[in-house]
């Protein structure tokens, strides 16, 4: 025994004898612990409800059991029915599924999931509307908030949207809102009060990518297939981090565990990049020259799938033409990746079989970001990727069904004005719009007209949208803005009345599933909405009321129920009604409250997914009502290649189907891709004819072009971001528990980069830009490219609530950013920023 | 590789004290004081001549002091309820490194700000260029030979003899944190008395279902001013000492996890696919130099 060893045990001893003195107290009890089972018949697991609903913490939807106890939600925890928490295809959920126990424990949630409940209970919500008294708007400016009633605030609300409607302005009403809640019923709002401008988040998000896949597949969604491949390749995707849907968390490490190859191409060694066998570090926005160069090798080995290529896709000759100078040497100078991984990895995808390839919001926020994520889609084509099991499926996603709502004669003359963000002269705009030319034409006092009224629901461009300073004076110019939202956001900072909008677990919607095959979820509420205050749909519904909107026929939309016909006073019984219908004109074929009583509240199509449905034939009742395009009946002797569709084009018809010429030379109808061959394209002559949104034509290849901003002398840095699991975007950063997990996001700096420009760790780092600087906390690592600098995004708030705005007030990286859009597809480019860092 | 019983405890009396000890806690279900080894750890080296180790003399000692609360258990003996030794096998390969488990912790344990009872932590791969990480989530080991058990001087925390799980008995924590200073894995912390702050409008109270003691946080009132620790959730236990995945009742973290990286199981039931999952995989333990045989494995 040492000396070390002696002090110890005499401490121990001292002490313990001192606590022996204590213990008589306890003497003639039985140690602890001491379970109560009083307590545990109140408030156990087997006390209060456990309901079935899906999660909002993030867009993903994933089924939840919240169990709810005296009134308070104690725990949230992983929907055992719903596919999104288990699988994207349906042998492996299937394969795992009880009748009794659903997936028997096996369904799971995300951290944000778990902690759904400090969202709800957050004492900095919104609880009461409130009108501005300061008259000032801007950033750090006390709006001088009155807190006025639910009666006061309506009213003045639809006052403001009548006065615009009695003088045939309607359309300078803009709405924005998230895109995966009630967007339905606020789609409808603005059709029959008249304004063409409702937008929504995905622009900020990913039509990038939703771009590039429907010009190469006619689909802008398609979902890998992990559980049966054997070889992924990721361009600047963070799936096992980003989390949106739980089921990445499980199948892509299984994928590897069943002998999958996992390679990630990112500027970040994300955590993704983390699960996989190898990282490839590019230079940001390179991402396309990095694919042609792939194709390049593949096609000069021969090493394409021959048969997909010639049954299957259009334009192969022109891109074997086209990749031909696109060799791995030429894009090793444009991505910094050595020519002969680029090689290495061309030969690795198209030989190992299944492979897939998949490209998200890294690359797609560049101002390149389509024509880069295009000609990585074409990847998938060459190697016959699409639809096969183990490649990129093609989800059928049927759930629910919008139901028309058919304007009055007053809205329909304002809903023929232009749009105000122009995103329908994007040649491949999204209908969710482009919010960064909205808040630029604002900031500008541009054509076509200025935006007399904003309704924001549920968004925060403040911090969402690129060039902060920029939307900051669009708000200012805006005369009226509404802002419902939970959390008192930097863009609640802005309004001029703020109304407190629904926690997930207070309200009612309808998911649709990130999964292959049709899966539809309720959400429904847990709790009363907290302060009494109606849910966004109620209030959209009161509005509604409240201006006594009609539709064509006259009748008051707001009031008639959908299933009863009948006047319905309670607004909430009469949105019951309103998702029934839809429910019911959908696939599911059911009520609400058969909905409801499914297991889980999900129900899920026992059809499964489907694998190669573009070789499908039509069913003959769909064949038998098809026309071509321009509305002739279809006849069997109509030429390969010619498109059907259910009605007319220009009826909104919907293209069904394609007449195919098989190998053996008979042209026969198949399903086919929705392009305008009806095949993969690798390219297309038409686009030529299209502009892009500065006038530019549409390259017809999937050519690579650098993005506008880059490097300098001056601001010689990429600065980029990405997400993490702990948080989405900028709204979860007031949230406790998840601070508890992450509450700031430092700058990611490689040690020789930070060396180079007398930066150590944990120091205050200036970061600038040619537009501002914000000052970030420096964490050197090498999982960062040297030229580049990054760090998780959301993070830097001033307002939201005492505790996000407790760290990094203000040091949020929009600062340092523009109003830049990707021209093809307005997609907000994020990520398109160069800067110069040095020790603050 | 573990076969079943090839670590299951071997009770070696070393000291008279101990060799009392023993026969004292005969029959008593409780019998927390009584330290395991394994015949694996008898190689480790740490034995000494006298045939005594650190860490026996230290529970020796320990036992002295607290030689009341040891009479008190013998009092306090239960019907012998069926054995269990519940184990993690943690699979570094499926850990996404997310957290999940962390939050889910939180939310079943209604831990303060502070307290967490398991951690993840992003660890370079050693010798990697890049810093690479793996990702490693960190409960409580639940030792089968614990140093904190050893020096918490009142007998606080101890070992449930029925299922290996150490425990502590709030009301008998004075909150000296020797636990916390001798646990060589982190997992143990303080509870200060902080709290997550609230919406006031929230309905009802806080109570955590820990130990199914359901308290309620106040001023003064345990755990406050107590040391606080995983416990793979007891809690969810049936009145039989089992778990039951397909009902929700199993460990939090293991119940959400994104990756399915944390399996749980029995190593005392032959038919557990724990067994079989570890005699398939490569795996270690943190720390194995020490001795304290943690029932968390980790797979790679």
């Amino acid at each position: 025994m040492d000396r070390r060893d002696f002090l110890k045990k005499a401490a121990t001893a001292a002490v313990g004898l001192a606590a022996g003195a204590v213990i008589p107290f306890r003497s003639a009890r039985a140690k602890g612990p001491y379970p109560n089972d009083e307590l545990d018949r109140r408030f156990g697991r087997k006390a209060g409800a456990w309901v079935p609903s899906c999660c909002n913490m993030c867009g993903g939807q994933c089924g939840i059991m919240a169990h709810v106890v005296e009134g308070r939600v104690v725990k949230i925890e992983p929907n055992q029915w719903n596919p999104n928490n288990f699988s994207n295809v349906s042998d492996d959920f299937f394969g795992h599924l009880d009748p009794k126990n659903g997936l028997n424990g096996e369904a799971r949630i995300c951290p944000k999931g778990n902690s759904g409940i400090m969202a709800l209970y957050d004492p900095d919500r919104l609880k009461k509307p409130l009108r501005r008294t300061n008259p000032e708007k801007g950033i750090g400016v006390d709006p001088k908030w009155k807190e006025i009633s639910w009666e006061e605030a309506i009213g003045e609300i639809a006052d403001r949207l009548k006065a615009l409607r009695n003088k045939g302005q309607a359309h300078k009403t803009v709405w924005i809102s998230e895109d995966h809640s009630f967007t339905h019923i606020q789609a409808d709002f603005m059709n029959l009060y008249g304004s063409p401008n409702y937008y929504m988040h995905s622009n900020l998000c990913d039509t990038a990518r939703k771009a590039s896949f429907k010009m190469v597949v006619g689909h802008d969604r398609p979902l890998c297939d992990f559980m049966h491949t054997k070889y992924i390749l990721l361009f600047g995707w963070n799936p096992t981090s980003a989390l949106k849907w739980i089921h990445l968390g499980r199948i892509i490490p299984k994928a590897i565990e069943q002998g999958a190859k996992m390679v990630v191409v990112d500027p970040y060694l994300s955590d993704t990049a983390a699960k996989g066998h190898e990282w490839v570090s590019i230079r940001p926005g390179t991402d396309g020259a990095m694919a042609l160069a792939m194709a390049h090798v593949i096609v000069k080995e021969r090493l394409y799938d021959e048969k997909f290529i010639q049954e299957w896709t259009y334009g192969f000759e022109e891109l074997k033409d086209y990749v031909s100078k696109k060799t791995p040497a030429w894009a090793e100078k444009v991505t910094s990746v050595p020519a002969k991984t680029i090689e290495r990895i061309a030969r690795e995808v198209a030989t190992t079989k299944p492979a897939l390839i998949d490209v998200w919001s890294g690359p797609g926020q560049h101002t390149n970001g389509v024509q880069g994520g295009r000609a990585i889609a074409a990847l998938n084509t060459l190697i016959g990727a699409w639809d096969a099991p183990g490649g990129m499926l093609i989800p059928n996603n049927k759930g629910n069904k919008h139901v028309e709502v058919h304007p009055d004669e007053t809205a329909t003359k304002t809903l023929a004005e232009p749009y105000l963000d122009g995103h329908d002269k994007l040649p491949f705009g999204h209908k969710s719009g482009n919010y960064t030319e909205f808040f630029r034409r604002i900031a500008k006092g541009e054509k076509p007209y200025p935006c007399e009224f904003l309704m924001v629901i549920f968004q925060n461009p403040m911090m969402a949208v690129p060039g902060t300073k920029a939307v900051e004076e669009a708000f200012q110019k805006i005369p009226f803005t509404v802002v419902v939202d939970t959390m008192p956001s930097e863009t609640v900072q802005m309004a001029d009345i703020a109304l407190p909008g629904s926690v997930y677990l207070e309200r009612y919607d309808l998911n649709t599933h990130w999964v292959t095959w049709p899966v539809l979820a309720l959400r429904q509420p847990v709790v009363k909405p907290l302060f009494g205050q109606p849910t966004e749909y109620e209030f959209v519904a009161l509005l509604g009321r409240k201006l006594n909107i009609k539709d064509t026929e006259g009748k008051p939309f707001f009031w008639m129920g959908r299933e009863s016909g009948k006047r319905v006073e309670n607004v909430t019984k009469w949105y019951e009604e309103f998702l029934s219908g839809e429910i019911k004109e959908g696939e599911p074929k059911m009520t609400l409250g058969e909905l409801k009583k499914l297991s889980g509240a999900v129900w899920v199509s026992p059809k499964g997914t489907e694998y190669r449905k573009y070789a499908k034939p039509l069913k003959p009742e769909d064949l038998a009502k098809a026309v071509t395009e321009d509305g002739s009946p279809y006849r069997p002797d109509v030429p390969a290649g010619t498109g059907l569709y259910d009605k007319p084009k220009k009826d909104k018809g919907k293209r069904i189907g394609t007449m195919w010429k098989s190998p053996e030379g008979k042209v026969i109808v198949v399903k086919g891709f929705d392009t305008p061959s009806g095949l993969c394209e690798f390219y297309q002559p038409k686009l030529a004819d299209k502009k892009d949104f500065r006038g530019r034509p549409v390259d017809p290849y999937p050519a690579y072009a650098p993005r506008d901003e880059q490097p300098s002398a001056e601001f010689p840095l990429y600065l980029i971001n990405w997400k993490e699991a702990a948080h989405t975007h900028t709204r979860t950063w007031n949230n406790q528990w998840l601070r508890d997990l992450r509450s700031e996001a430092p700058l990611m700096i490689h040690p020789e980069t930070a060396k180079k420009h007398g930066v150590g760790e944990g120091d205050e780092v200036l970061v600038e830009s040619a537009r501002g600087s914000i000052r970030m906390k420096a964490h050197l690592t090498r999982r960062i490219h040297a030229e580049v600098v990054g760090a998780q995004h959301g993070a830097g708030h001033w307002a939201l609530g005492r505790f996000a705005s407790a760290s990094g007030k203000g040091q949020h990286p929009g600062f340092l950013n523009e109003m830049r859009f990707d021209p093809l597809s307005g997609q907000a480019c994020h990520k398109e920023i160069c800067v110069k860092i040095r020790k603050a | 590789m573990p076969k079943l019983g090839s670590q299951e405890p071997i009770y070696i009396a070393v000291a008279t004290g101990l060799e009392a000890l023993k026969t004292n806690t005969q029959g008593s279900s409780a019998g927390p004081l009584v330290g395991t080894r394994s015949s694996a750890r008898g190689a480790d080296g740490l034995v000494k001549e006298s045939g005594m180790t650190r860490r026996d003399f230290f529970r020796a000692a320990a036992a002295a002091a607290a030689g009341a609360a040891v009479s008190e258990m013998a009092l306090a003996s239960t019907p012998q309820k069926k054995k269990h030794h519940w184990i993690m096998a943690i699979d570094l390969k499926r850990c996404v490194g997310c957290r999940a488990c962390v939050a889910a912790c939180k939310a079943e344990n209604q831990t303060p700000p502070g307290v967490n009872y398991n951690v993840v932590m992003d660890i370079p791969h050693l010798g990697s260029s890049d810093d690479k990480p793996y990702f490693l989530t960190r409960p409580c080991m639940q030792c089968k030979s614990s140093s904190c058990t050893l020096v918490c001087p009142t007998g606080a925390t101890y070992h449930r003899e029925q299922d290996n799980i150490v425990v502590i008995d709030y009301d008998r924590c004075i909150g000296c944190r020797y636990c916390i200073a001798a646990c060589p894995y982190g997992a143990r912390q303080f509870d200060f008395g902080e709290d997550y702050e609230t919406a006031e409008e929230t309905p009802g109270a806080v109570t955590s279902p820990e130990y199914r003691e359901y308290r309620t946080r106040k001023k003064g009132k345990s755990p406050i001013g107590n040391v606080r620790k995983c416990t793979f959730c007891v809690h969810l236990q049936d009145e039989n000492g089992e778990y039951d995945q397909a009902q929700g009742r199993w460990p939090a973290c293991a119940k959400t996890c994104t990756g399915h990286a944390i399996h749980f199981g029995d190593f005392m039931n032959p038919e557990d696919p724990i067994h079989a999952l570890l005699e398939s995989r490569g795996h270690f333990r943190l720390k194995e130099e020490l001795g304290n045989e943690p029932s968390v494995y980790y797979l790679w």
